[in-house]
């Protein structure tokens, strides 16, 4: 009787489980909304975090993910970094086809085994295990089985069910255990709009949503890390390669990090404190003795990342760097604080988040040790003016100079007193600047001699300085690209002058193109704007769902004059033309000074600012109409 | 007496102006040097680059092969720094593996007209395990500047003699002297070839050699613990010839990347050395490879290919069911091939050999190129066909130009029909007989034979891929164009299109194209054939584009091409030192039809133009029709060789220059 019951119970629950299972391994259960523009969809992600003591933590995962096409291959995701610390207890992946019959059987020895460094780094100790599979039909169903065990407590996993562009998300679900005298501090965001479930109670935490459909990439939007739903989880106590820690808020973080991953990493040999201090010598003001140790840094050391142990988050010692002249961004933040140091200067370590494309801040208002930067730059205070920023790991930037890498956002600044949130340096839309003065003559053949001046500011001065440095091959082609709709180009002068104190790119350029003029019969039409046209018009969205991001301003202020032809007068010229809107403003003209000569004034400037969505459909039209009004065309007649 | 001084003299002067190449003995000279005086654009130089590779015995574990390297160099900006990174890679095998000894590394600095050397330590070296098959010893060097000189050595050992590391003699920096050997001892015989445009003549000595063996004996002693009991010692020598190549190089220009190359290691100088064969006293001569015929040989006679083709078993069954009934030859090549398509996926390896085997390949449907194209020709040998595979090198590979294993890294299968002859590869899903994918078409595969002789096959499609394009267009009076556009597409540019099309989400396809021309609006987006892989893939839709003419005055100006125009020469570099590559021939033709807009008449058009590239290389041809409402567009290009030596580049750029300018050109109306 007992044992019919049980095998009862039994059959009723496999059955169930077995109809469950079947539900998502076979594709043709996948809601529809899910399916459309997928390459993958995650069918069910299931995330247990243990956290046992601040010493242990235990996490699982277990994922089904549904490739719908090529493209989704990269989404399984089927990877786990690993190093001393980290141990991997179980690692399997099962491969269903679209029937949701089981395929194949991947063991953790048939996972690709390598070290886990990118192009900049010389050697870590961390190691990925990743899988190889070679999709033989689509779609199939993966299904990723792991589990690791470290000591390390300082990262606990966040909760973030959206992985990628183009992959929905049927079921994702996180799970955090932890000991009563543990707090576990969390931020949400961007939950709204989505069916959430939540458990919040002691010693347990856990999140379930269902049902996200595809994130699509679109211009000037927001970033991706800023849209996504998330959750990001800290404990108030952790270790970290074996050092412990009781944070609270972003000031204990400071005292903590200060303590025990900076303190003693500050000595400088006597030989070479000699010859910073003679380096210096007869200087009093601050700002004028950081800008030669800035030099001296800049001189004498290079960008070499090797990450051991602590060193993933503690700097190699000012001595190490001292020795070998190289180190990362930590290494060479630390030395250059640590000279700056010697000559009385203070200055903060400062952990930041990099990145070009957009600003992304580290959160005021939620305390964690990782998970939220990326990147160490130095920081100089400044009592009644802005803070100065340093970025140590450049031979080339100007002193002060941050560019789009880490500018206009929240940062921690590891302060003698402890952590404070600071805001690096905005570049404004004024300060980056492209001022064109140029000249052309244009003759009866159809050829231009240009002789153009070009000089660049602010973010616009970032991404051009690099060229000061480019081989003179390099070059040429550099210029033939940038001015790529003109063809039959031959450059003939192309000095550039980086002047480093103003921060400014001189480019002095001198260039013949065969016939940039169209004849036809006996008119010659030309584009009165040679130098500086714009050709990229934002794309278009059939149904734009992210409001609109700008994230830098500019203005482009152009004069140049223009010689015409002996044998040819003006026929017809284009209109003055002046657009004003919200986003900026352009405005084209062009003059007659004489019989011979045309002047030819250009200004395109755009703001920076957030807009909601609708507003992106008259941001596309003010660029439509501002790559029209580049192509204006001067007709000619034979005299 | 006089001429003796002179003698002196003379040799005093050339030691002064000599350099000194031995290792830490660096000078000044080198340390000023600002710029690289024959190419000031190089942001490195190789001062010194040395290399001696030999064989040595040891009694318990045989030959081995030991490479002594020392290398100087010069940094002389930042964009040199990364010259002071180096990583070794190391190749390991079940419990064998290469070692690196005696690293030994300075930097080397002018400070106040000092040399001040910085020694790299031992815990700035990293060792890496990369995969189950490689480790990496990494370093780099302490204690850079703009201006330092660096400088190394180590030995490599490695239990893997018969894999030779190539010699290669130029690099993307200048290089001011090489100097390296190959050693090898008599029984050892090395194929030696040599690549690249730059000619390198080793020289070739000889020289004695011996191998000393020991042998320890106890003797003496009766057995019963009684006696004295002695360790004798003996030796025998081995004596024979060791033959040396050596390579002495001065100022090797950089190699530098250009557009529309293939691979630039073709043309990178550089000596394979591959043993051909090993003949040990008193035992008989073994192959590895020398000729073709013996490169065939071997391939054909490995498991892991002859037999692969042997193997019929798995697919029997599947094979008879499809093709009972089909008696003609040619339907038969047609059905095995879908069918190995269909049924075994590539999983994105090239290989001549077979890695899980034929059989496993069927099986789990997913297999490496050579498994699924040695399956392609069993079956169609199976079915009665004269079907032979063919070793092919990919683009990625570079060209094979001399007999070695190695120079093959994959298969396609050749078909012998009444009607001509095929190429086949079952690897794309997309590919058609004779329109193999892109990374297959480099140069001559190999044909192999049923009794292993072999013959060259050229691998470049003899029929031109076709693009025809149809439009109809309506022109506003504002500028604005609207209508509708055809295009059928054959061979390789269907292929592309098929890869690209199929592959990726319609609503993402379609967003990628109408961002390609710049906020083009399309409508009614259709593909046709996209599967039906024996017609012609044809997209065809409808269009709106603003702007698509300068309204001044009275007049309209346009270029009947509009957004399809070619806007610019892809032949930037003012020179070109290598063959330029354009795949495959191919050929295309533009008929536009343009409405005009009404009140408007023809005032002017572009005269018609026929451009020839020489040795029919090339093709292109423009007119334009008037009517009274109408305008007639027809252009025809052809590029009919796929590889164009450097010699007709100015050519070729100004045939593109005259090209783009004529596609620009502008039809002008005015108003009635």
């Amino acid at each position: 009787m007992f044992i019919k019951s049980v095998c009862t119970v039994l059959l009723v629950f496999s059955s169930l489980t077995i109809v469950s299972q079947e539900n998502l391994y076979s594709s043709s259960t996948i809601p529809e909304n899910l399916k459309k523009s997928a390459n993958a969809v995650v069918r069910l992600n299931d995330i247990d975090v243990s956290l046992e003591s601040s010493k242990k933590m235990v996490i699982k995962k277990k994922s089904l993910i549904t490739v719908l096409n090529k493209e989704g291959d990269d989404n399984i995701d089927a990877y786990v970094f690993y190093d001393d610390d980290v141990h991997i207890k179980e690692l399997e992946v099962l491969v269903y086809n679209k029937f949701g019959d089981l395929i194949k059987k991947i063991k953790e020895k048939d996972f690709k085994d390598i070290s886990a460094v990118d192009g900049g780094t010389l050697y870590s100790d961390s190691r990925v295990k990743y899988l190889e599979y070679t999709p033989i039909d689509y779609p199939y169903t993966l299904e990723f089985t792991c589990e690791t065990e470290t000591g390390n407590t300082a990262f606990i996993p966040p909760f973030s069910p959206i992985t990628d562009y183009f992959v929905s998300v049927e079921t994702s679900k996180y799970t955090l255990n932890y000991p009563e005298d543990i707090t576990i501090r969390k931020k949400e965001k961007n939950l709204e709009g989505f069916q959430f479930e939540k458990e919040d109670t002691i010693g347990k935490l856990v999140y379930k949503v269902k049902n996200i459909e595809v994130y699509k990439p679109e211009d000037y939007s927001p970033s991706f890390r800023n849209i996504i739903p998330k959750v990001l989880l800290a404990a108030n106590q952790f270790t970290y390669e074996e050092v412990y820690a009781s944070v609270d808020d972003w000031n204990s973080m400071g005292i903590w990090f200060q303590e025990n991953l900076l303190n003693g990493r500050n000595h400088i040999t006597e030989e070479t404190k000699k010859h910073i201090l003679k380096l210096v010598e007869g200087i009093d003001d601050p700002i004028e003795k950081a800008k030669i140790v800035y030099k001296y840094v800049q001189d004498n050391t290079r960008y070499i990342s090797v990450q051991v142990g602590i060193g993933g988050m503690q700097p190699i010692s000012a001595l190490e760097v001292d020795k070998v002249k190289y180190g990362d961004c930590k290494g060479l933040t630390n030395y250059t604080k640590s000279l700056l140091e010697v000559v009385g200067v203070n200055s903060n370590y400062t952990r930041l988040y990099a990145s070009p494309s957009s600003q992304i801040s580290v959160d005021k208002d939620f305390v964690s040790f990782g998970g939220q930067t990326n990147h160490v730059i130095l920081n100089i205070p400044q009592e009644n003016q802005d803070d100065i920023w340093l970025e140590c790991t450049s031979q080339k930037v100007p002193f002060g100079f941050i560019g789009e890498f880490t500018d206009d956002r929240d940062v921690l600044v590891v302060t003698p007193e402890g952590g404070k949130i600071k805001h690096t340096k905005k570049y404004t839309t004024n300060e980056n600047s492209q001022t064109i003065e140029g000249s052309f003559a244009l003759s009866d053949d159809g050829t231009i001699d240009v002789t153009a001046n070009v000089v660049s500011k602010g973010i616009q001065y970032d991404n051009k300085y690099w060229i000061e440095t480019e081989t003179a091959r390099d070059l040429d082609v550099y210029y033939k690209k940038r001015w790529s709709y003109i063809n039959n180009i031959t450059i003939n002068k192309k000095d550039i002058t980086n002047n480093k104190d103003s921060v400014a790119l001189i480019e002095n350029i001198k260039f013949l193109a065969t016939n940039y003029s169209k004849k036809v019969g006996d008119r010659m039409l030309f584009n009165v704007n040679a130098l500086n046209r714009n050709t990229n018009i934002p794309d278009r969205y059939r149904a734009r769902k992210y409001p609109l991001k700008i994230n830098r301003g500019f203005i482009d202020v152009d004069e140049v004059e223009i010689k015409l032809p002996k044998s040819y007068k003006v026929e017809a010229l284009p209109n003055k033309v002046v657009i004003e809107n919200k986003f900026g403003h352009y405005k084209e003209e062009l003059t007659v000074k004489d019989e011979k000569t045309l002047i030819y004034k250009r200004e395109f400037m755009v703001n920076d600012g957030e807009f909601p969505k609708e507003d992106y459909n008259g941001f596309r039209n003010f660029y439509k109409e501002v790559t029209k009004q580049d192509n204006s065309k001067v007709a000619l007649i034979k005299i | 007496m006089k001429s003796l001084f002179l003698f002196m003299l003379l040799s005093f002067a050339l030691t002064a102006y000599s350099q000194n190449y031995d290792f830490g003995k660096i000078s000044k000279e080198e340390l000023q040097e600002k710029f690289n005086p024959l190419d000031s654009s190089a942001s490195a130089t190789y001062l010194y680059k040395y290399r001696r590779t030999y064989f040595v015995y040891r009694q318990e574990e045989g030959f081995s092969i030991v490479t002594d390297v020392h290398e100087r160099i010069k940094i002389y900006n930042q964009e040199g720094f990364d010259y002071a990174n180096r990583i070794i890679n190391l190749h390991k095998y079940h419990n064998e593996d290469e070692k690196v000894m005696g690293l030994k590394g300075y930097t080397y600095n002018l400070v106040d007209g000092k040399i001040e050397e910085t020694k790299l330590d031992k815990h700035e070296v990293f060792n890496v395990e990369q995969s189950k098959y490689t480790d990496q010893e990494k370093f780099t060097m302490p204690n850079l500047k703009e201006g330092s000189v660096i400088e190394y050595k180590y030995k490599i050992e490695s239990p893997f003699y018969w894999n030779v590391e190539d010699f290669v003699f130029q690099y993307d920096i200048p290089v001011k002297k090489i100097e390296a050997s190959f050693e090898a001892p008599e029984y050892f015989n090395f194929k030696f070839n040599a690549k690249g445009f730059l000619i390198v003549n080793p020289k070739n000595t000889t020289k004695s050699d011996k191998i000393t063996f020991r042998y320890k004996e106890r003797e003496g002693g009766n057995g019963f613990g009684n006696g004295v009991v002695r360790t004798a010692y003996s030796s025998s020598n081995l004596d024979f010839i060791t033959n040396i190549t050596s390579y002495d190089l001065s100022n090797i220009p950089a190699l530098k990347e250009e557009p529309y190359v293939n691979n630039i290691d073709n043309y990178r100088s550089a000596v394979q050395y591959e043993l051909s064969y090993t003949k040990f006293p008193q035992s008989p001569i073994k192959y590895y490879s020398t000729t073709w015929e013996d490169v065939v040989k071997t391939i054909y006679t490995s498991s892991d290919f002859g037999n692969e083709l042997d193997k019929t078993g798995y697919y029997e069954d599947d094979v008879d069911a499809l093709i009972g009934t089909v008696s003609d030859p040619l339907k038969r090549v047609a059905l095995i091939y879908s069918l190995v398509k269909s049924k075994v996926k590539w999983n994105g390896y090239t290989s001549i050999y077979a890695n899980d085997g034929v059989k496993k390949a069927y099986k789990d449907h997913v297999g490496n190129a050579a498994e699924i194209n040695l399956m392609l020709t069993s079956m169609l040998r199976y079915a009665g066909l004269k079907a032979y595979p063919v070793l092919v090198s990919t683009r990625q590979h570079g060209i094979p130009i001399f007999p070695t294993r190695e120079g093959y890294n994959y298969v396609v299968t050749y078909v012998k029909l009444d009607e001509g002859i095929m190429l086949l590869d079952a690897t794309s899903k997309f590919s058609l007989p004779n329109v193999l994918p892109t990374r297959a078409l480099n140069w001559q595969g190999r044909i192999i034979a049923e009794g292993g002789g072999s013959e060259l096959v050229d691998l470049y499609p003899k029929q031109d891929s076709k693009s025809t394009v149809f439009m109809m267009i309506d022109l506003e009076e504002n500028g604005d164009i609207e209508g509708n556009f055809r295009s059928m597409k054959t061979s390789h540019d269907a292929l592309t299109y098929r890869e690209q099309y199929v592959e990726t989400d319609q609503d993402q396809f379609l967003e990628e194209l109408e961002n390609k021309y710049n906020g083009l609006e399309i409508s009614d987006f259709k593909v046709t054939n996209a599967l039906d892989l024996s017609k012609p893939v044809i997209e065809s839709y409808k269009f709106f584009k603003e702007s698509q003419a300068d309204i001044i005055g009275d007049k309209i100006y346009f270029s009947p091409l509009f957004y399809l125009r070619t806007l610019t020469n892809p032949f930037k570099l003012e020179k070109r030192e290598f063959p330029v590559d354009f795949v495959y021939p191919s050929s295309s033709t533009y008929r536009v039809s343009i409405n005009l807009p009404e009140g408007y008449k023809v005032e002017s058009t572009p005269e018609p133009v026929a451009l020839m590239l020489p040795d029919n290389l090339g093709v292109f041809k423009y007119n334009v029709l008037v009517t009274e409402l109408a305008v007639q567009l027809v252009i025809d290009t052809q590029i009919n060789t796929p590889i164009v030596s450097p010699l007709y580049y100015d050519t070729l750029k100004e045939y593109f220059k005259q090209l783009i300018e004529k596609e620009n050109e502008q039809i002008v109306l005015t108003k009635i």
